[in-house]
């Protein structure tokens, strides 16, 4: 305030009536670790904050148009994609937008825990980041419904079905989700006003959260550099490469909206609008949800309907449940990333959990799979099909670590990859594989740690 | 302390109070519909007990000692009102349940409490079902294959007999008293001993006749179901073959319809169900054996493969693989209790339109004076094949072609007609074919393809008009249909071409502002490298 002619112009004439120096004093003094990771890493984040922007900006333009209602919905989304002026572009970036979010929000998710930038003092940094992930798949879902066509409606219809399954409330949940006990308008008018009002005003407070610890606490440096470290200017020169990227996103966005319109044409990634939706008609052939939760999917069909004295769906979900529990406390759990020591278990957990998730994801496509094939020779044909290129896939990134990255942990990875083998190629039921392939990978881990009863539990360190 | 408890005391409260709202806000209405009871209403639980020897033969044993009833039949006996158990406690007293055995072959039927009046009430049904009592060629039961019986003697079906529905049980035809002692003083009408009744089976379509020619009697079940069986029966083959001729290998009203457990035509169970008419009529006339000695008119033997040939024809194939009921089965070409060859316009019943713009053609008297059948001609029978264009080719081995060489060799103008039919569907048909592909690949486009399917419509409908005026055999007839058709094709490909311009623009637009995008992201990163 005090220096007027420390700026020109219109910064000038803001300086003027609200001090602006503080601001650039922060945006001056803030820096950007640089280790010996990709810097790529880092900019994961703002990707996934640019296609959140997008989300933004397109769902508000679709707003103009879309009128929720049974004879509205469906006949507002053609109005849109066919009359209105860059309709089309419109619905076909916010589609490609939701899906490219997801990408960037899982690959900024997987960079975080190979890093291990979740470790003391971003434990919360780590939750929040991992409660929007949760926020943006009930986005996809509550957004899948509201075109109100065949596909969205029967897809809807399994994919809360399975609610039920929650033991005591799970008829009530489903009720709740639904508006009744069956999907109907009521259904989607749920679903509008979750993805318009109330999954927006969370995520916005949950970004500002999120964005506010990272301002406070800073990029984590890369593991075990606790000293003064170099760093990038993030203004300019960090805030000048995020925004070339931003560009890039857009562009691709672009291209993508242009040429698939109606996105790759797989299932789970496909928004052709098709027929409108009828509670009365035969369930839409070949149903499969959204590609981030055919993995579910698939896993669901894995389980006997009943095992171990419980439902096999039921089962299924508690498992899930866990498991998504213990991958939101992975920053306690990591008890040798809070001591600033490598932790190799956990990158080798970020990989095996890549693996399973893609075979199944693979499986839920029926990759490999002839059609009028007799149903259990095409089961086999998919497994054995989905495990070639889960293990090629495996054996090429693990040689990778292996070589360039100097990893030298593989038991959780090599678990998994035992699993998927006994599976698709000895023909081993899923469980009964995951059980053998878990009995093996436990007993290893015992050996190791029988062999050298150090501190570091066996553990070879990176 | 206190006040950290209180406050999270309060915040319990709160927490639980804001919960409710919430919960009673998102959940469903509360005056929606109540669900479907999963236990029977009190008004119709049991409120009778059964008797001592009811309960006896409820919990009786068979000859190995295990429980005569299973679970299926227990269960089935609980969920019976209070009224039903009275009449099984009353037929056990009167002695007509006397076994174990015999109660839980009554209770696998599963009957619905209100037709247990009916049959728990009649004594041949209940002495019928005994096997205790019965020989094993009179006993009803749920497996005659098993019990040793004739295959007609199923209990299951006898329960289901649209006649027992109506209340007409067994004393209905056999005669006798069925509330009465064991009688039986069969009616008049049937023959005396069963040989006789099996050796000349003409009585059996007049004794059907005394009550289903009786419009009173039948108006008095079902006022919709007609009366003149018989009297169309007697003029078909089958009715003069067996009344006249006294032929008892010739089909009457049991050999279709069934015998105990005959059900309405619109049962999908029927043998005379629109769907299940084909196979009816094939189990004898595809049976070399049962047609042997049968003739058509021209002395030539009467073919058996009718059945064969009609599931690969066009109507065939509609009725027994998709289904479609409105599809002609024998009996809607040859008649069902009339049966008879069919006349030769027997085609325009469903056909109308083409069969009135032949009977205006020239063709007419063409095929009259050689005293062809008019649409089997060309089209056949039995094996009536979908039509195509190809039979319109004047080249050789098509079917007008062909023709026309054989019987009408000197009239060019005939083939020139024929060939302008085929050039003009031909042409339309192609390029109907071919913007169809177009807007398909235009809708994986994102392209507004909505003027373009409704104009395709038009089209389709134009064409299928075309073909059908093929029936005129008369260029200008024809014409007045086409000439509109090319109209729609011209626009339809000035529809398309509009939307490849506007794919091209979208493209161009994008090309823009990826050199807009690339233009900024080359300054940005100069800007870069300069502060770097």
């Amino acid at each position: 305030m005090s220096d007027q002619a420390r700026y020109g112009g219109v910064l000038g004439w803001l300086d003027n009536r609200y001090d602006l120096q503080p601001l650039f004093r922060f945006l001056g003094h803030k820096e950007v670790p640089i280790g010996r990771h990709s810097l790529l890493w880092y900019f994961l984040g703002g990707a996934t904050l640019f296609f959140f922007m997008v989300q933004v900006a397109t769902g508000a333009l679709l707003l103009m148009y879309y009128r929720p209602g049974e004879a509205t919905s469906y006949e507002s989304i053609r109005y849109i994609t066919t009359k209105v002026p860059f309709g089309w572009l419109v619905r076909s970036v916010h589609c490609w937008s939701a899906h490219l979010m997801i990408v960037s929000l899982i690959v900024h998710m997987f960079s975080v825990l190979l890093l291990k930038a979740y470790r003391r003092p971003r434990e919360l940094t780590w939750v929040s980041g991992y409660a929007l992930f949760v926020i943006a798949l009930c986005f996809g879902f509550s957004g899948y419904l509201l075109p109100w066509n065949e596909l969205a409606y029967f897809a809807t219809s399994v994919g809360t079905d399975s609610v039920k399954s929650v033991p005591v409330v799970g008829q009530w949940l489903l009720e709740v989700l639904r508006g009744g006990p069956d999907v109907t308008i009521n259904t989607l008018y749920r679903f509008f006003s979750f993805h318009v009002v109330i999954l927006p005003l969370a995520i916005v407070g949950l970004i500002s959260l999120h964005l506010l610890f990272i301002q406070r606490q800073g990029m984590a440096p890369p593991i075990g550099e606790t000293g003064p470290s170099r760093g990038m200017r993030f203004f300019p020169n960090f805030a000048m490469r995020d925004l070339l990227l931003w560009l890039a996103c857009l562009l691709i966005l672009l291209v993508l909206a242009v040429f698939l319109p109606y996105g790759p044409g797989v299932p789970g990634m496909e928004w052709q609008l098709g027929l409108k939706a009828d509670p009365l008609a035969p369930a839409y052939p070949g149903i499969k949800p959204e590609w981030y939760f055919l993995w579910v999917y698939q896993l669901l069909k894995e389980f006997p309907p009943h095992i171990l004295g419980l439902e096999g769906p039921q089962l299924c979900l508690l498992i899930v449940s866990v498991l998504g529990l213990l991958w939101g406390l992975i920053p306690w759990l990591d008890r040798r990333a809070r001591a600033e020591q490598e932790s190799p278990e956990f990158s080798d957990l970020g990989f095996a959990a890549v693996f399973f998730l893609l075979f199944l994801m693979l499986k839920a496509w029926d990759i490999g799979a002839t059609k009028g094939a007799d149903e259990a020779a095409n089961l086999a044909t998919v497994a054995r099909t989905c495990a070639w290129i889960v293990v090629v896939l495996a054996v090429a990134i693990n040689v990778v670590r292996a070589t360039v990255y100097r990893h030298r942990w593989f038991l959780l990875s090599g678990t998994e990859v035992l699993h998927v083998v006994l599976h698709g190629f000895a023909g081993v039921p899923y469980l009964v594989a995951a059980v053998i392939a878990g009995a093996l990978g436990g007993f290893a881990l015992l050996v190791g740690r029988w062999r050298t009863p150090g501190a570091d539990g066996g553990v070879v360190r990176e | 302390m206190k006040r950290v408890l209180g406050r999270t005391a309060f915040g319990i409260v709160a927490s639980a109070a804001l919960a409710a709202v919430v919960a009673s806000v998102v959940a469903p209405d509360a005056d929606e519909p109540a669900k479907s009871p999963t236990s029977m209403p009190a008004s119709v639980k049991q409120t009778v007990n059964p008797s001592q020897a009811l309960a006896g033969l409820l919990n009786g044993k068979d000859e190995k000692g295990n429980p005569a009833l299973d679970s299926d039949e227990l269960a089935y006996f609980k969920s019976l009102p209070g009224s039903a158990v009275e009449l099984f406690n009353s037929a056990v007293a009167d002695e007509n349940i006397t076994s174990s055995r015999h109660l839980a072959e009554l209770l696998k039927v599963r009957m619905t409490p209100d037709r247990l009046d009916v049959v728990l009430t009649d004594n041949c049904f209940m002495c019928h079902t005994d096997p205790e009592s019965q020989t094993e060629e009179d006993l009803f039961s749920m497996d005659p294959k098993a019990a040793g019986s004739p295959p007609f003697m199923s209990l299951a079906s006898l329960t289901q007999d649209v006649h027992m529905q109506h209340g007409l049980s067994c004393a209905g035809c056999h005669g006798g008293d069925p509330s009465d002692v064991m009688d039986h003083d069969y009616p008049p009408i049937w023959p005396d001993d069963a040989d006789a009744r099996t050796r000349d089976r003409s009585w059996v379509p007049v004794f059907c006749g005394k009550c289903h020619a009786d419009v009173n009697l039948v108006g008095h079940f079902n006022s919709d179901l007609p009366t003149d069986q018989l009297a169309k029966y007697e003029l078909g083959v089958h009715g003069k073959a067996l009344l006249k001729d006294k032929d008892n290998r010739s089909a009457e009203c049991v050999s279709c319809h069934g015998v105990h457990g005959i059900l309405g035509k619109n049962d999908p169970r029927s043998p005379v169900y629109a769907k299940n008419v084909p196979a009816t009529c094939a189990s004898c006339h595809a049976d070399a054996r049962k047609m042997q000695g049968y003739r058509l008119d021209d002395g030539s033997p009467l073919p058996t493969n009718q059945f064969e040939r009609y599931r690969t024809s066009v109507h065939g194939k509609a009725l027994l693989e998709r289904g479609d009921t409105g599809s002609p089965a024998c009996d809607d070409c040859h008649g069902n209790h009339a049966t008879k060859i069919p006349p030769q316009r027997v085609c325009e019943e469903c056909h109308a339109g083409d069969g009135k713009l032949f009977a205006g053609s020239k063709h007419k008297k063409a095929f009259a004076d050689h005293g062809w059948a008019e649409c089997s001609k060309c089209h056949g029978y039995h094996a009536i094949g979908k039509t195509n264009d190809e039979m319109l080719a004047v080249t050789k081995g098509a079917l007008c072609r062909d023709c026309h060489d054989e019987y009408s060799k000197d009239n060019p103008a005939c083939v020139a007609t024929a060939d302008f039919f085929h050039g003009s569907i031909l042409y339309l048909a192609q390029g109907e074919s071919r913007v169809k592909a177009e807007a398909e690949q235009f809708a994986r486009q994102g392209l507004d393809v909505e003027p373009l399917e409704d104009r395709l419509g038009q089209l389709g409908d134009l064409l299928r008009q075309l073909r059908s005026q093929v029936h005129t055999f008369d260029a200008d007839r024809f014409m007045k249909v086409g000439g509109p058709a090319d109209k729609v094709l011209d626009q339809l490909d000035a529809d398309a071409a509009r939307a490849r311009r506007e794919y091209r623009r979208r493209r161009l637009g994008l090309y823009a502002a990826m050199v807009v995008i690339i233009v900024l992201m080359a300054l940005l990163w100069l800007k870069l490298r300069s502060v770097e």
